[in-house]
């Protein structure tokens, strides 16, 4: 029995959990000349890319142990193997989901800002709670990783997404009509209003149409605490760890 | 105050209401079948017979990744709502471009989804993980996402080891009553069981039911008991499987149940649509339930009170029994019960119809029903029932020699009586049904990839269009901007096809 006992305590030890934050010291020390500092990449490619974010673990430490043929990832066959895996388990946090994370703002103040001065519900919706013309947000944590979040809170035109834009059409009657496209192509454009309202239209009808390049939103210049509040963002119960 | 009166209208509109949808189906098409009572009968009656030869294709939609949609789209104020596996998409309905793209991120399993729902300003929609998900209709934002059953314990959307009803709250998802039907031990019906657990008797609710608001009732069809063909450990009537239920719309409570099959051992389902109509039947005005059960027989029962009327067989391939008494319980040939060493048995597993929607037109007075001629071998086992192992009571095979063929049939809604029928030659794969239009035209998949348009008093071929697509959904017809158009389902695509006008510039 004692013996049975032992044997489970090694295989348990054998078994012992990767660590994100043994992973981020091993990780500063041999990858971040050429990943970056925080995966944004510089000579080596970005870590935060929806691309890398769909790697396995195990095909980021076979990318670790065995590097990458005819690029300049080196390969890596001393470092033992829960070093590997220490670090795969960091790169892989880079683009886990947002709720996963554990953050420095504060989401009860995050979320005064969303629904006040921040005037983030005026386009964008919470379980039905919010204004319509901006992406509804209610599921977002689960969605982006914290990286992504960042990045579109401060740089909100750097990458925007398709069925946002704002459009202006000048219907036949000469009145004008504002709101986003939610889609458009030479024949038709589906406009939704501040109000809430679809708008579908045949191009052919219009006196014309814009459609802007950038996203009607504004730069966080401090978005932390509202990044604390929108990384908790779930419409189901987050898995468990 | 002024512009709080402009507003109100505009939002008053804009709501999808109870009593809009008991008007359904006319622009719009706002239910599984179309209405409450399931008729899949529409008010549109701008494609005639006269005109059906000008039909032509006005748009696909495809949803990427989508392999077999069983959908029958809802439409309402020009949008189009579009259901698959865990996904819901809105379309222009006009034009078939995409308005919004809903996938329920983190939602398990992979079972098949067969349609939605809609109210007020919401659409719904179930997960196969067993979630009701509520979205904004003009945004496609979550409202809520709430579990009704436990994916973990077998259950997926919409079947399980042991079957229910449930009403579930529009605003909030919150569970008001549920009726299970295996009833638990001690309660009525349980003693149709033996010692068969409940939590194990099948019976599941697999297809969308009908609602007559004046009785308050709804009337849900449910599945075959559990394992599927053989019955030995479970002696009795195995109530309520293969059942018509009429509960309480408030409650849940049952009002009454007709069973079609008792102690089922082919897999015939109850699951068909259930078709309410009003009629005077043999002299008196009656509230009537028609059904095209999966065990060949058209069945009209009283939907008041439940009492059998009358059923007739509407396949010629029927052999399991010699007639039914007259309280509509069927007298099972012994040879038909299925043994270890295989029965022949007809109509087959997949039945003499089955899920496919059928249609009923109070012009003609005629149910327009897919039918499948074809019997199976059936073969089933002693073996000691363990849920969740796949384990049906052994299991169906086809006749090589006897491939299965599909109709179109016409019945007399009142007698059951065959008024005409459409051959539908193919490889036998098709799972489409029909819809009924004003007009007097008929439309259907075929087993060949084909939207069919038939006249609706002979069955005269008017049009067709090949998808190049076997089909598993029932087409759907509105109106948009005085145009009707009519559009199906087909593998990864939806197809809408309306009259020929021409180009305006």
């Amino acid at each position: 029995m004692r013996r049975l006992w032992l044997l489970a305590l090694v295989i348990g030890l054998a078994h012992a959990q990767p660590s994100i934050e043994a992973g981020r010291e091993l990780y500063m020390g041999a990858c971040s000349g050429c990943h970056g500092a925080t995966g944004e990449g510089s000579q080596g490619p970005s870590l935060l890319s929806g691309r890398a974010g769909r790697l396995s673990h195990q095909t980021i430490a076979t990318i670790i142990r065995k590097g990458v043929t005819g690029s300049s990832m080196p390969d890596f066959p001393l470092l033992p193997a829960p070093s590997v895996a220490n670090i795969a388990t960091f790169v892989r946090s880079l683009t886990a989901p947002a709720i996963s994370a554990q953050l420095p703002g504060d989401p009860a103040r995050g979320r005064a800002l969303f629904f006040g001065d921040g005037k983030c519900s005026t386009c964008h919706m919470l379980l039905g709670q919010g204004g319509h013309p901006g992406p509804d947000l209610s599921n977002i944590g689960a969605e982006r990783s914290v990286h992504q979040l960042r990045e579109s809170l401060r740089k909100p035109s750097a990458r925007l997404e398709e069925g946002y834009r704002s459009a202006t059409a000048v219907l036949p009657d000469g009145s004008t009509l504002r709101g986003v496209a939610r889609n458009y192509n030479n024949y038709s454009v589906q406009i939704l209003d501040a109000t809430g309202r679809l708008h579908l239209l045949e191009r052919r009808n219009l006196k014309s149409l814009e459609i802007a390049e950038s996203s009607m939103m504004p730069p966080v210049a401090n978005p932390e605490d509202l990044l604390a509040f929108l990384a908790k963002q779930s419409t189901r119960p987050p898995p468990q760890q | 105050m002024k512009l709080l009166l402009l507003l109100l209208p505009l939002a008053c509109a804009a709501q999808v209401t109870p009593a809009a949808i008991g008007n359904s189906p006319n622009a719009d098409w706002l239910t599984y079948n179309g209405d409450y009572a399931s008729t899949r009968h529409s008010s549109l009656h701008q494609i005639t017979p006269a005109n059906a030869k000008d039909l032509v294709a006005k748009w696909v939609y495809r949803l990427d990744g989508a392999k077999r949609l069983q959908v029958s789209p809802i439409v309402y104020d020009g949008l189009m709502y579009i259901s698959n596996t865990n996904e819901m998409v809105a379309l222009d309905a006009r034009n078939g471009r995409q308005i919004w793209h809903y996938r329920a991120k983190g939602a398990e399993g992979a079972r098949v989804n067969r349609g939605l729902a809609i109210l007020g300003d919401k659409v719904y929609f179930a997960t196969a993980d067993c979630h009701l998900i509520a979205l904004n209709r003009r945004t496609g934002g979550p409202i809520f996402d709430v579990p009704y059953s436990s994916f973990a314990a077998g259950y997926t959307t919409s079947i399980g080891q042991r079957g229910f009803v449930a009403s579930l709250h529009p605003d909030t998802g919150k569970e008001t009553w549920r009726f299970w039907t295996v009833p638990g031990k001690g309660e009525p019906g349980s003693d149709t069981w033996g010692n068969f657990p409940a939590e194990m008797g099948g019976a599941p609710t697999w297809t969308t039911g009908s609602y007559d608001p004046a009785l308050n009732t709804i009337y849900w069809p449910t599945g075959n008991p559990w394992p599927d063909f053989y019955g030995g450990r479970r002696p009795g009537d195995n109530l309520y499987s293969d059942c018509v239920l009429a509960l309480d719309a408030d409650t849940g409570k049952l009002k009454w149940h007709f069973q079609f099959t008792p102690h089922d051992v082919w897999d015939w389902d109850a699951n068909e649509s259930l078709v309410l109509l009003d009629s005077t039947y043999r002299g008196k005005p009656r509230k009537l339930l028609v059904q095209a059960n999966r065990n060949g027989f058209y069945y009209i029962l009283d939907r008041v009170t439940g009492e059998f009327l009358h059923a007739q067989p509407f396949v010629s391939k029927l052999d399991w029994t010699t007639g039914l008494d007259d309280k509509g319980r069927p007298k099972v040939v012994p040879e038909k019960i299925p043994t270890p060493a295989g029965t022949k048995v007809c109509p087959s597993v997949r039945g003499a119809s089955n899920w496919m929607s059928p249609a009923y037109n109070p012009a003609t007075g005629l149910f327009y029903v897919v039918t499948l001629e074809q019997c199976d071998i059936i073969v089933a086992s002693a073996k000691e029932p363990v849920p969740a192992s796949g384990f049906r009571g052994t299991g169906n095979e086809g006749i090589p020699t006897e491939p299965g063929k599909f109709y179109l049939r016409a019945l007399d809604v009142l007698t059951g009586n065959k008024k005409w029928e459409y051959p539908m030659p193919g490889p036998g794969v098709m799972w489409a049904g029909t819809v009924s239009t004003a007009g007097g035209v008929i439309f259907s998949g075929d087993d060949d990839g084909n939207l069919v348009a038939l006249d609706a008093k002979t069955g005269k071929d008017l049009w067709h269009f090949s998808m190049g697509r076997s089909l598993f959904a029932s087409p759907v017809t509105y109106m948009i901007e005085g145009k009707q158009y009519v559009s199906i389902a087909a593998e990864s695509d939806i197809f809408t096809f309306g009259l020929f006008t021409p180009p305006t510039h």
